[in-house]
């Protein structure tokens, strides 16, 4: 089974609970097209590398999961359609690709 | 004679044998999160640096390459520095 990854960041406004709600709803679109999320890494809070909507920080998260028939094309398009979400970009991850611990907080 | 190589080489660098980064390190896959590791490919303007400089392989070049892309449209890397 393929495994893919899905980095998004979320606007800066959001408090915690409304991330942990944006996050949960993608959560429920991979369960419902049968996919399996897996482990959710939150970055977290940091600086853009520029502006994006006049906005310099993001709240940047990075979820893997398998994915069912739909699942890419409907979270890409929930993606898509999401206000609160800024940017966001889907990858396969290679097969022998083992979880990486993620880069130390420093954003420039 | 005692000098650098044949004539097929003058006034480029001697070629050295080394192996690119991620080869020496046995990296199939680079990854566009760890956007401090591209930084080292990057110019302090944040270009791409060339694979002379970077000393790269063709593949682990290309793949860098698109890795450093990758991570400018996730806001991780700049398209430009300074302007």
């Amino acid at each position: 089974m393929d495994v893919y990854e899905v980095m998004f960041i979320i606007i800066p406004e959001l408090d915690e609970e409304q991330v942990e709600n944006t996050i949960s709803r993608f959560r429920t679109v991979i369960e419902r097209t049968s996919g399996e999320p897996r482990d959710v890494n939150h970055w977290g809070r940091r600086k853009l590398a520029y502006e994006i909507d006049h906005r310099t920080d993001g709240y940047y998260v990075i979820m893997e999961f398998t994915a069912g028939e739909r699942t890419l094309v409907e979270l890409k398009r929930i993606l898509r359609v999401s206000d609160d979400v800024l940017r966001h970009m889907v990858m396969k991850l290679p097969p022998t690709y083992a979880h990486k611990p993620e880069p130390v907080e420093a954003a420039g | 004679m005692g000098r650098r190589r044949g004539s097929f080489n003058r006034g480029a660098r001697p070629a050295k044998n080394k192996p690119c980064m991620f080869c020496k390190e046995n990296i199939d896959y680079v990854d566009y999160k760890d956007y401090n590791m591209l930084r080292r490919f990057t110019s302090d303007r944040g270009k791409i640096r060339a694979r002379r400089v970077t000393a790269l392989c063709p593949q682990h070049q290309r793949e860098a390459a698109t890795a450093i892309k990758r991570a400018r449209e996730m806001a991780l890397l700049p398209y430009v520095v300074g302007r």
